[in-house]
Formats: C-alpha cells, sequence, structure tokens
C-alpha cells in the first residue's frame, strides 16, 4: 500500500467528518439551548434529502436553488416545530423531551414510508456524476460541494454565536437560563431562534448531500446515531467541539475502514464515545459551558 | 320412527358439514416484508403469488375450492416473521407457508413449520443452510424452489473459470446471512478450482458511505469484485463505485435494474459478469406470456423476487391439487413428488434436501447494455 492510499483515506475521512459535522451542529445547538436530545434529528434530514430530490427530480430546480430552498424551509419547519411542540419541555422535563422527540422520529419516518415506500432513489443531477481527478486522488464535486458548505456553516454559525448581539444571548440562555432572563433575554425567542438554525442546519445537510447518497425514508437513522456519539464527544452542547470531533471521527472512521474489517468502523466511533464518558465524562472540548 | 329420524338428521349434517369443508377455501398463510427497507421486494412477492393464485382459482380453483393467500408482515426480520408465522400456525387455518424473502426471515421461520407440521415453501430466501438443513434427515417440512447461493455461485464461478476471470476475485457484502451466505458460496465454489477470494467484506445494512472499503478494494487491485448488496445500499455502493472510478468489473450478485441509466450506458460496468435466477428477457414463450401479464396486472414489469414467488406459489397449488384433500401432511408428500415445467425450461422437482435445481441465467454487461450469456444448471 503506498501514501496515495492513505492520502485518499485521509481525503475520503475529512469530507465524510464535515458532513457528520453538518448534521450534528444543529443536534447540538438545540441540545445547548435547550437541553433536549433532539432524535427526530435524523428524520428531519431524510425530510429534507427527500424535499431536495423532489424539487430537483420532479420540479426542476438547480443545486443552489435547492440548497437554499430546503434550508429555509427548515428554517421554517425549525419556528414551527418549537412554537407547537418543544416550548413546553426544558431542562426539567428531560424525559419528556426524549419520549416526545422519539414519538415524532416514528411518525415522520413511518408517515414517509407511507407516502413514498420505502424504495432508494439516486438523485441524478448535473452535479451526481462529477468527478474532480488529480494524479491518483478522485473526489465526487457534490462531496466538494458538501464540505465547502459544511466549512461555510459552521463559519457563519461561529460568526453568529461570537460575533452578534443575538448569539450571545444564545449563548447566554444556555448557559444560564434564569440569569439571561434577568437581564433581560427573551429566553423563548433566543429558544426559538436556536431550534430554527438547528433544524436548518439540517436541512442544508440534506439538501447538500441528496446528490451523495440514495435517499428513503429509513436514511435519517445510521446518520443520527453517529451524531449522538460525536457531540458526546466533543462535549454536549459545544458546536466548536462538535464540528472538530466529527472530522476525527470521519477521519478514524475513514483510516479504520481501509485498514481493519469495515464492520470495525462503526464499533470505531461508539468506542470512542465510550473511552470519552469514562475519561472525560464533559467531551474532549466540554468546559462546561455550552455553545 | 325417532331413530330413523336422528339418523337422516345426522347424515345430513355431516353432508352439509363435509360440503361446506369442501367449499371453504384454502389458505395459504405468507410471511413477507410489507414494510421496512426491503418491502419492494416484499411487493413483488405478493404481486408474483397472487397472481399464480388469481390464475388457479379462474380456473376453478383446486379440487373445487378457491385457494387463498395471507400476507403478514415480517419486515425481514426475523423476530417479526416468527411473530407473524406462530401467531398463524397457531390458528390452524393454514395449509402451508409460503416464503419468508429474506434468509434470516426464512431461517427464523423453519423450526416453527417442523414442530406445527406444516409445509413451509421457500421461494426467494437464498441462504444455502435452508436447503442444508431440508429434506432426509431434516427438516421435512422446508422446500425451497429458488437456487442456494452455493448453487448459483458454482454456475458463476465455473464460468468465470472457463474465461479465466476466477484467478482474483474480492468479495463485498452486507453482514447478513445472505452476504454471508453469498461470501461462503464464492470460497467453496473457488476452493473446488483450487482457489480463493483474494479478501472479503462486509458492512451493516444501512450503511451509506463505501469510499473506504472501495478505497481498500482498489488498492488490492483485484480482477474482479463480487457485490452482495441491495437496494440502497447497492445503489449507494454502486454510485461511489462509479464516482471513485471503478475500474475493475463487478461479479456476484449485480442488480442491474437499480444501476442508474447514466451508469449502465456510459459503459462503465462492461466485463461486469454476474448470475441470476431469473431474467426479464429470457427468450421462451411461457415466459414471454408471464412478462406480458404480470405487467398487465401491476403496471410494473415483474423482476426476479415476482417471478420466484410466481413459479413457488404454482407448484405449491399443484401439490395441494395432488394430495387431495389439503392437509398438510399430504400437502408435504405431495410436494417431494411435485413436477413442474418452469419457464426457465427444465421440468422441476424437488431433490432429497428438498431443493429444486432450475437453470441460472449468466449475464453480462457489454456496450452499456445487458446480455444473456448462457444458461448453467444450479
Amino acid at each position: 500500500m503506498d501514501w496515495s492510499f492513505f492520502a485518499q483515506l485521509l481525503l475520503n475521512g475529512l469530507v465524510m467528518g464535515v458532513i457528520y459535522a453538518l448534521v450534528a451542529m444543529g443536534l447540538s445547538l438545540i441540545f445547548g439551548v435547550l437541553e433536549i436530545v433532539n432524535f427526530a434529528h435524523g428524520e428531519f434530514y431524510m425530510l429534507a434529502s427527500m424535499l431536495a430530490y423532489f424539487l430537483t427530480a420532479q420540479w426542476g430546480f438547480d443545486y443552489w436553488a435547492t440548497i437554499l430552498v430546503v434550508t429555509g424551509v427548515g428554517v421554517a419547519v425549525g419556528y414551527v416545530l418549537f412554537e407547537g411542540l418543544l416550548l413546553g419541555l426544558r431542562g426539567e422535563a428531560f424525559e419528556r423531551s426524549i419520549l416526545l422527540t422519539m414519538g415524532l422520529s416514528m411518525v415522520l419516518q413511518n408517515g414517509a414510508v407511507f407516502l413514498f415506500t420505502t424504495n432508494p432513489h439516486l438523485l441524478e443531477s448535473k452535479l451526481s456524476y462529477q468527478n474532480i481527478v488529480v494524479g491518483d486522488f478522485r473526489m465526487p464535486v457534490a462531496r466538494l460541494y458538501a464540505l465547502g458548505l459544511g466549512f461555510a456553516a459552521f463559519a457563519v454559525l461561529y460568526l453568529i454565536l461570537h460575533r452578534t448581539r443575538i448569539g450571545k444571548a444564545m449563548r447566554g440562555v444556555a448557559q444560564n437560563r434564569a440569569a439571561a432572563d434577568m437581564v433581560g433575554i427573551d429566553a423563548r425567542a433566543v429558544s426559538r431562534l436556536a431550534v430554527a438554525i438547528g433544524i436548518g442546519l439540517t436541512g442544508l445537510a440534506g439538501a447538500a448531500l441528496a446528490p451523495v447518497y440514495a435517499v428513503h425514508p429509513l436514511m435519517g437513522f445510521n446518520f443520527v446515531f453517529k451524531a449522538f456519539a460525536i457531540i458526546i464527544i466533543g462535549g454536549l452542547g459545544n458546536i466548536s467541539g462538535a464540528a472538530i470531533a466529527a472530522v476525527m471521527l470521519g477521519v478514524i472512521e475513514s483510516l479504520a475502514g481501509g485498514l481493519l474489517p469495515l464492520a470495525l468502523t462503526d464499533a470505531v466511533a461508539f468506542l470512542s464515545m465510550i473511552a470519552v464518558l469514562l475519561l472525560r465524562p464533559q467531551g474532549l472540548f466540554g468546559r462546561g459551558v455550552r455553545v | 320412527m325417532n331413530c330413523l329420524r336422528l339418523a337422516f338428521g345426522s347424515i345430513l349434517i355431516g353432508l352439509v358439514a363435509s360440503t361446506a369443508a369442501a367449499q371453504s377455501p384454502i389458505v395459504i398463510g405468507a410471511s413477507t416484508p410489507l414494510t421496512g427497507p426491503v418491502s419492494h421486494y416484499g411487493q413483488h412477492a405478493r404481486w408474483g403469488a397472487e397472481m399464480a393464485v388469481a390464475e388457479a382459482n379462474a380456473k376453478g380453483g383446486v379440487n373445487g375450492r378457491k385457494i387463498e393467500i395471507d400476507f403478514q408482515d415480517n419486515r425481514c426480520n426475523p423476530a417479526e416473521a416468527v411473530k407473524s408465522v406462530t401467531q398463524m400456525l397457531s390458528s390452524k387455518k393454514y395449509a402451508a407457508i409460503f416464503d419468508g424473502l429474506c434468509s434470516s426471515a426464512a431461517l427464523a421461520i423453519m423450526p416453527l413449520v417442523e414442530r406445527a407440521k406444516v409445509p413451509f415453501i421457500v421461494a426467494n430466501a437464498s441462504a444455502t443452510s435452508i436447503a442444508e438443513k431440508s429434506g432426509v434427515g431434516g427438516n421435512e417440512w422446508t422446500f425451497k424452489v429458488n437456487p442456494t447461493d452455493a448453487s448459483m455461485l458454482d454456475a458463476l464461478v465455473a464460468w468465470l473459470d472457463k474465461e479465466g476471470k476466477a484467478d482474483n476475485i474480492a468479495f463485498l457484502g452486507e453482514d447478513t446471512d445472505y452476504g454471508r451466505a453469498g461470501s461462503a458460496g464464492f470460497e467453496s465454489a473457488l476452493v473446488k478450482r483450487g482457489k480463493k477470494l483474494v479478501m472479503a467484506d462486509y458492512f451493516q445494512k444501512g450503511t451509506a458511505d463505501y469510499t473506504a472499503v472501495l478505497t481498500k478494494i482498489k488498492a488490492k487491485k483485484p480482477g474482479m469484485v463480487a457485490f452482495y448488496l441491495i437496494d440502497a445500499d447497492f445503489q449507494n455502493g454502486i454510485k461511489q463505485w462509479f464516482t471513485m472510478g471503478g475500474g475493475i468489473p463487478l461479479t456476484g450478485r449485480v442488480l442491474v435494474e437499480q444501476v442508474p441509466k447514466e451508469i449502465l450506458a456510459s459503459g462503465f460496468l462492461d466485463g461486469t459478469t454476474s448470475v441470476q435466477p431469473y431474467d426479464v428477457s429470457v427468450d421462451t414463450p411461457a415466459n414471454k406470456a408471464f412478462v406480458e401479464a404480470f405487467t398487465k396486472r401491476n403496471s410494473e414489469a415483474p423482476m426476479l423476487i415476482s417471478f420466484e414467488s410466481y413459479e413457488t406459489t404454482n407448484i405449491l397449488i399443484e401439490a395441494i391439487r395432488q394430495s387431495g384433500d389439503a392437509s398438510p401432511e399430504k400437502i408435504r408428500d405431495a410436494l417431494t413428488r411435485t413436477k413442474y415445467q418452469s419457464m426457465l425450461g427444465p421440468v422441476l422437482e424437488f431433490d432429497q434436501n428438498n431443493l429444486i435445481h432450475n437453470n441460472a441465467i449468466i449475464f453480462g454487461l457489454k456496450g452499456g447494455k445487458v446480455v444473456i450469456l448462457g444458461m448453467s444448471k444450479t
């Protein structure tokens, strides 16, 4: 095995990691602000991919229009989700939030199966089969776009959280809701925005990945469990930690998949999670301060 | 006088009861995935079986009785299969149990039908171990109509060996009874010819990304890659193989109907040699009639699963006819001596493992098109 083999694995892993990060950042943001573990996150990702598929395949939307529309729909769904279901759940209602989001996950998944059947669909756009080839390296253009969107999403989210008043308010609510209330921060509006951004990010992930993977109603399950492992490794509610953990996990999984039996790659993710829980329960980048 | 009335009444009741029994439908129980990731296949299994039943009923049924087939969902999950078949067997109204579709589900059903002494006829599940455990000295209530992975892969490897392509094959399959049976089938067919797999790897069903393992396979530089993937896994695998440049012909169970048209038409998969128990383009009058009738009935062309379910149900119906009273034991005995003219040519009958040996289709891809290279007995 030569260096190009390892380099290709590293490149694949980096792209995979950023793809994981796209899904995990939204999950982490919602947990950070609301202390709710959104078990329906995978289903929102699936619905976003389905919507992207139909927009492109049925209505002829191009890639960028699809990204914008699906992300926008994700933000709107996040607003509705917060106002309709999550408003009454916070902190002390942790068990109820788990039951509610798990129930929602089942309803969404089975609803999608009922409406669309489990037949997988491949989104066949101009991007689907384009590659960039440099020497021995190959990278599908759709994956490179997902990589770029992942970095852009992280940068924008980071700037929002650290350079804007609303971002500071979000961090304030995440760190101490009561104190945030006392200084006049509208915790409800901040939480609503956090859920909207979280689901919007998932919409972005679904739209960006629709040309990469087969689209079907059961596709969210595996991704969201990997995303749970990532946010635990990165530090619950810590978005930068989730992004870094996602990239690390993508690279480790790719190297493991290339060098070890493939069945062990999932074990790598969850063994890493167990190790972090045992050695550093607050996560690799957790400092007890969320978002 | 009272005694005469009593005797007459008893005879009348007996006659009415026996007439009612003669006219009550014969019910076949079926456990198949109607929801879950392979429900599309379950739907085709259902369509194939229901078409055979409808044709039999249109001809007046079997021995004066209509046939009914009652489908229950097993989600391709052994636990769900056990649940659905246990319920069916406890109701005592089913003359036989049909299919299971997934190998793991069929293997889980086998001990249940053996205990209940009800025949179980497998149409689609391909695990070799189903036949190995059936027939004389084993589970005498299980019958398998479709070829086993081992017998099909033996036919395929014989073909590849003849073409000088069996020396350096890598294997990628799902980590289920289906995938494991595929690699075991390849391994034993290759060992018989003094060869072995260059590598074998398995993935968890539902995996979306194969870039790491495909990079590993490419680095091994095998002569061919055997795919044992189905449904979304196959679509993801084949698309990623294409975007990674592939460059190595495929073999194994290549589901051509699921390959995106752009990939197929590009000629990227040219050189692929695969085996299937059936292809819709088989040029026999019986197959042409079947394809036409099936497409008209279901607005969708048949696939392997529908063909296997159709022929299997016909075999079961023929055995029920020969059994006379449609009791489970007599159906089982009738199955062992039933002969059936397949659309693929041969007259089929069960061997001592309760397994049928139909022809397998060896097909290849040339110029982006599927070409039947020949048939080989399994």
